[in-house]
């Protein structure tokens, strides 16, 4: 097996006042597309730059493609690094920003040329040699970092934040065509986001950061679908967190107690008769009914509808649990809503559509 | 339809009108001074003449005017190399000794030359290194004088770079000191040419400092102006004064064209 694209073991950076980055341990297969997400402050960014070689650790260690480069500058790293601002040298054209690296690297100047010529077709910027950064909006000036980036064929791609700039359209657009370019590509990417949209689309793992320290690394439904902390739970998507205490456990499935009403959870993890959880219950698998139309097996809580929100494709529906507490259950908009504020409904769900995470 | 001024237009023009004869007519009147055919300053000028303006030109005049150029153009570079790694260290948000650095670089803002000019005077002497009076020690005092501005400029310049521009070049491969002359430096030299400028004038125009430390044979043409003031005003001084006006005027055309200082000055970056 070929060594990973990138290893991180302990890596560890220590600012004043107790504030600490890390210890991060993270893997990343060639080709393989890993996304840091997490609130600002939670240190993604410093991990990026460890790795770039911008920030030197306090501890632990940074293999690239099984070579040790944490004492290394960031100018022997051969790495691609694409900036939130881009970073591009505005007093040289788009050519000469993209042909940067390898002018550093002493390529013949035709081979330089032709990569150039080849990287501004791959990130369709043909024609726009001679502009200056200055005289592109701020989609092409994006198409240039990436093109600066990947025309050196770095073993490893850094993007930092590097949609933020751009407005919501353009926005969406540039996650399809990075990713699809990353996959034709094959090249290993540490993308930094604090967009759980980004996260999702364009990721194969999503390492969630919080704190200093990653919460939890996988695909984008396991993160999604089984979170391993009520921070994951919560600043992925919408959740509904419900506290209750395991009454009883038979076979694969716990029978709760809570303020809303007893539940039943197909849940995995050993939970023991008068512990403490928190039932995670996604929107969209948080149905309403009529009481007499639930389900036999399924957990039905009285609930009123306080609210609704229509949002195109989906309505939101707000409610009242009857402990006073509120919950969230998404419909599709596929005919009329059958309900309406002020409505009393059995708000319900499977035992195996919740997920259990200890109190 | 005809066209009619709006009132607020007419009271602006005859305020721009007003400032740009304040700062002109002087220069029109000392132009025309110069061309007077006695040898007094009248105005308006009896007679026509060339007379004062070949006088100018003669080496009495164009010995300092030369020495005046050659002092004002090595005080600039000098400025410059001493200004370049001020300005880039600067740049550094915080360590030890900035403060008082920063202080001892704007210091001379708010001392007056004349000040500056006589402690160079006794420090030189008592420092047993007299014989520096005339260039050398000129060159000394206009640095002090100019770095002020050099480094201001050059700081505005540095700021202007892209926050990650320098460390994007770092991850392409280039190297500490590659990073300064690919990108670095090319983004500072409109600082560095607009602090070169106002060096070469400020220096071309001192007086109080020079006054101080200069010397017979090395003085600039403000010196010998004020000397030759001491018998009376002759229109030789008109014509020099007006010659003394166009060359760094010209100088300043041609070298703000070269390194394109006219969009630092104007405010007007070009590039985003």
């Amino acid at each position: 097996m070929p060594d990973p694209a990138l290893e991180l073991r302990g890596l560890t950076k220590r600012y004043g006042a107790g504030v600490v980055v890390g210890p991060i341990d993270l893997t990343v297969q060639p080709g393989e597309f890993v996304t840091l997400l997490g609130p600002s402050g939670c240190g993604k960014t410093t991990t990026l730059n460890m790795i770039a070689g911008f920030v030197a650790p306090d501890a632990g260690s940074v293999h690239l493609a099984g070579r040790h480069v944490e004492t290394l500058p960031p100018f022997r790293r051969d790495l691609g690094v694409v900036f939130q601002d881009y970073a591009l040298f505005p007093h040289r054209t788009v050519a000469e920003n993209i042909g940067f690296g390898l002018r550093m690297r002493r390529i013949a100047r035709q081979e330089v040329a032709r990569r150039v010529d080849e990287a501004m077709q791959m990130v369709r910027l043909d024609g726009l040699g001679d502009r200056r950064p200055g005289q592109l909006s701020g989609g092409q000036r994006q198409r240039v970092a990436l093109a600066r980036a990947l025309v050196i064929r770095p073993s490893l791609l850094l993007l930092d934040e590097p949609l933020s700039n751009l407005d919501l359209k353009l926005r969406e657009e540039m996650r399809i065509e990075i990713s699809t370019l990353q996959r034709r590509l094959g090249i290993a990417t540490v993308f930094v986001t604090h967009d759980q949209d980004e996260a999702l689309t364009m990721s194969d793992r999503i390492a969630v950061m919080q704190g200093g320290s990653i919460e939890q690394i996988g695909a984008a439904r396991e993160i999604y679908e089984a979170p391993a902390s009520a921070f994951v739970a919560t600043f992925i998507g919408t959740t509904n967190l419900v506290r209750g205490t395991v009454a009883s456990a038979t076979g694969g499935t716990l029978l709760l107690t809570t303020t809303a009403g007893p539940a039943r959870i197909a849940g995995p993890g050993h939970y023991p008769a008068g512990a403490a959880a928190r039932i995670v219950i996604r929107p969209e698998r948080m149905k309403l009914a009529k009481p007499p139309e639930v389900p036999a097996c399924a957990t039905a809580w009285p609930a009123q509808v306080i609210r609704l929100i229509y949002l195109g494709g989906r309505t939101e529906i707000h409610l009242r649990l009857q402990d006073g507490s509120t919950a969230v259950s998404y419909v599709v908009n596929e005919g009329s809503i059958r309900w309406r504020e002020g409505d009393t409904v059995a708000a319900w769900f499977r035992p195996e559509d919740a997920w259990l995470l200890p109190s | 339809m005809s066209r009619r001024i709006a009132p607020h237009r007419i009271v602006l023009w005859t305020v721009v009108a007003l400032i740009y004869a304040f700062m002109l007519v002087p220069i029109a009147i000392t132009a025309t001074v110069s061309f007077n055919a006695v040898d007094r300053s009248y105005f308006p000028p009896r007679g026509f003449s060339l007379h004062w303006w070949a006088m100018a030109m003669s080496p009495q005049w164009t010995g300092p005017f030369l020495f005046s150029l050659k002092l004002a153009a090595l005080s600039a570079i000098a400025t410059a190399i001493l200004g370049l790694p001020l300005g880039l260290a600067l740049r550094r948000p915080a360590f030890a000794g900035r403060g008082v650095l920063l202080a001892l670089i704007m210091g001379p803002l708010v001392l007056p030359s004349l000040v500056t000019g006589i402690a160079l005077l006794q420090f030189l002497t008592i420092a047993g290194v007299g014989d520096w009076l005339g260039l050398p020690a000129l060159i000394i005092g206009h640095v002090i004088i100019c770095l002020p501005f050099m480094v201001r400029t050059l700081s505005v310049s540095l700021e202007s770079i892209p926050r990650n521009a320098e460390i994007a070049a770092a991850s392409l491969g280039a190297s500490r000191l590659v990073v300064l002359r690919e990108v670095t430096l090319p983004l500072a030299r409109s600082g560095a040419g607009a602090g070169m400028i106002f060096a070469f004038i400020s220096s071309f125009d001192d007086i109080n400092l020079a006054l101080f430390v200069a010397r017979p044979g090395q003085q600039p043409l403000t010196v010998q102006i004020m000397q030759f003031l001491e018998y009376g005003f002759s229109p030789t001084l008109a014509a020099l004064s007006i010659l003394s006006l166009l060359v760094p005027l010209a100088l300043v055309a041609v070298f703000g064209r070269l390194v394109g200082i006219g969009s630092f000055i104007y405010q007007d970056h070009g590039h985003a």
